[in-house]
């Protein structure tokens, strides 16, 4: 469905240190640096897929989502969505995709959504019996029955992106790049969110690409995970597998009927991570976790007992982290040269 | 014929989502109506200046100078009405980043962002340009000749062209400069001489800024040449010339339209 060979965006930018004497100078000559957004990046995605884009901020995600929706022309690589090459914008193309992004909105601001909703038809000439029926069942499954007809700008952050994400929609889009759909929501909202565009893509066997900063929305979404830091690709492979490599170490959470004293929890085997107020989480080796299980039933007065991976939040710094030391090693071995793929 | 029917469509939605907003802001109506008046009156002030010493100006009387200044408020009507809001708002999403959204749109870009907006109460300058021919008609003593009339409403055409066209020209530059507020200043300002009859610049700098303001920014064809023409007065050719003159003008900013986009980075988000 998708594929990217080789994909590179630079951006040449013009670069102006501090200060009133530089910016004189620069209005004679001007030095530009190279920001390498995205820098060689490879990957194919099967139809109906949902994959999970992940990075820190300025890693290149959203800068690939645009390449891959035709916005932004790549500097090199080949890439192809469904057949298309998107940077043509060939109206077969555009109308198989959509890019929701959680920061911009396309409602008309001082319009009731549905006023959106009937431009998109007309847009991408959407027969009548279909409109209706994709309506219907928008409205219905985001409950936004009574938010259409009111003005944008008087709906809630909320209530507004069920809207763009309805209005994204009308024409049925066989592929969806999300980009942060839920930033800003609370957590109840981003729970809609999330069955929401899973139902869509199990429904329709839409393919899709997400990226947030919610770990949560890529764990309860993507079995897939693509991770990009500084341009490159760092890791294509499932969630699970990201945090075996990354984590392996389980989390036994106990709660305990009564403080019990630290030297108590020692012979459990594994580390202490932290031990407050009748909770304790011990970090232990995946094949020890039984073991330890045992000897915290058999010595302590546990009242409840979970085993959990490693918060993706920590995994994903620790990836990071991993990056950076590589980054630095290969730098230092090879001043030269710039910067060695991972 | 079927695209054609649908972007006849789009233009009503758009229009019908403009009507909404126009009809949620009524009082407009008699704001703008007041505010085209009171612009209109203080646009002839320097004519009831210049003619009240002499009767003639490089050619022209008092009545057919009032002609230039009809077609100089029309075409403000247009400018304001039909042109400005939607091409001002291109260069807000150029700077929001929300113009992803319209190349998103499997549409004309071109298209979609110079329908997004109208104001329909600007359109009372139209109505106070029409009042000013009746006026100076009046004054003249005597109707516009059949084939002047039908010359001016051809001249109509070709002078909204190129306003958009220009118009069209000085966004494109917002791909590149990001913020172009100065010179969308800068055209109004200039705009402003079209309310002159083109030749009465004849005198200054030898007659270069006739030929600037016929040739590189064509305000004399927008309302030198339909007044022109509704006296009887213009020749054919450069009736013609007016017709192929905005027609490439029209290219030209095509051109450099597709160019801009395909320089447009978006913003970061």
């Amino acid at each position: 469905m998708i594929s990217v060979r080789g994909l590179r965006k630079h951006y040449k930018v013009h670069k102006r240190p501090p200060g009133l004497k530089a910016a004189l100078r620069s209005l004679v000559h001007r030095s530009y640096t190279t920001v390498k957004a995205v820098d060689g990046i490879s990957f194919d995605i099967r139809p109906g897929e949902r994959v999970g884009f992940l990075g820190p901020n300025g890693a290149g995600k959203t800068t690939t989502l645009k390449v891959l929706s035709g916005l932004l022309h790549p500097s090199e690589g080949e890439v192809t969505v469904d057949g298309h090459v998107p940077r043509l914008r060939e109206e077969a193309f555009l109308k198989k995709i959509m890019l929701v992004m959680g920061q911009k909105q396309q409602l008309l601001w001082d319009l009731p959504p549905a006023e959106t909703f009937e431009l998109n038809r007309a847009i991408y000439d959407v027969p009548a019996a279909q409109y209706k029926q994709t309506m219907d069942e928008l409205i219905s499954l985001l409950d936004i029955g009574d938010l259409i007809g009111k003005p944008t700008r008087q709906l809630s952050l909320g209530e507004r992106m069920k809207c763009e994400l309805a209005a994204a929609l009308i024409h049925r889009p066989r592929v969806l790049f999300l980009d942060e759909p839920t930033i800003g929501l609370d957590v109840s909202m981003q729970a809609t969110m999330r069955t929401f565009i899973k139902d869509y893509n199990e429904k329709y066997g839409a393919t899709l690409i997400l990226t947030s900063h919610y770990m949560d929305d890529v764990a309860a979404l993507c079995p897939r995970v693509i991770v990009i830091d500084k341009g490159l690709l760092s890791y294509d492979g499932s969630l699970d597998a990201l945090v075996q490599r990354i984590r392996p170490e389980k989390r036994v959470v106990l709660r305990l009927s009564e403080q019990v004293d630290a030297a108590r929890l020692a012979p459990l085997g594994g580390k202490v991570v932290t031990h407050e107020a009748g909770t304790a989480v011990l970090q232990v080796r995946q094949e020890a976790v039984n073991a330890t299980i045992s000897r915290a039933l058999a010595g302590l007065p546990v009242t409840d007992l979970t085993v959990e991976n490693a918060p993706l939040e920590e995994v994903m710094s620790e990836l990071f982290a991993e990056n950076k030391a590589r980054r630095e090693a290969a730098a230092h071995e090879a001043p030269a040269s710039e910067s060695v793929p991972a | 014929m079927g695209m054609v029917r649908r972007y006849w469509r789009l233009l009503g939605i758009q229009l019908k989502a403009s009507g909404l907003l126009a009809l949620q802001y009524r009082a407009d109506f008699f704001t703008e109506g007041i505010t085209s008046l009171f612009w209109t009156f203080t646009a002839l002030a320097p004519l009831f200046v210049v003619y009240g010493e002499r009767s003639v100006v490089e050619g022209w009387g008092f009545a057919e100078a009032l002609l230039v200044v009809g077609w100089f408020t029309l075409l403000q009507g247009i400018l304001e009405g039909a042109i400005n809001p939607s091409l001002t708002g291109v260069v807000d999403h150029i700077r929001k980043g929300t113009l992803d959204f319209v190349l998103l749109k499997p549409a004309d870009a071109q298209f979609l962002v110079s329908t997004q907006r109208f104001l329909p109460w600007r359109a009372f300058n139209v109505l106070t340009g029409l009042g000013l021919f009746v006026y100076a008609f009046a004054k003249l003593g005597h109707g516009p000749s059949v084939t002047g009339v039908l010359a001016s409403v051809l001249l109509l055409g070709t002078s909204t062209l190129l306003l958009y066209s220009l118009w069209i020209l000085t966004v494109s530059a917002a791909f590149f400069v990001v913020r172009v507020d100065n010179l969308t200043y800068l055209f109004t300002s200039i705009f402003d001489f079209a309310r002159w009859p083109s030749s009465v610049f004849q005198g200054v700098a030898r007659g270069a800024l006739t030929i600037f303001f016929t040739y590189v920014i064509p305000l004399a064809l927008m309302t030198t040449f339909p007044a022109q023409a509704m006296l009887g007065r213009l020749p054919l050719p450069a009736l013609a010339g007016a017709v192929v003159g905005s027609a490439a003008f029209a290219w030209v900013a095509r051109r450099v339209w597709l160019r801009s986009i395909g320089h447009y980075t978006s913003a970061s988000s």
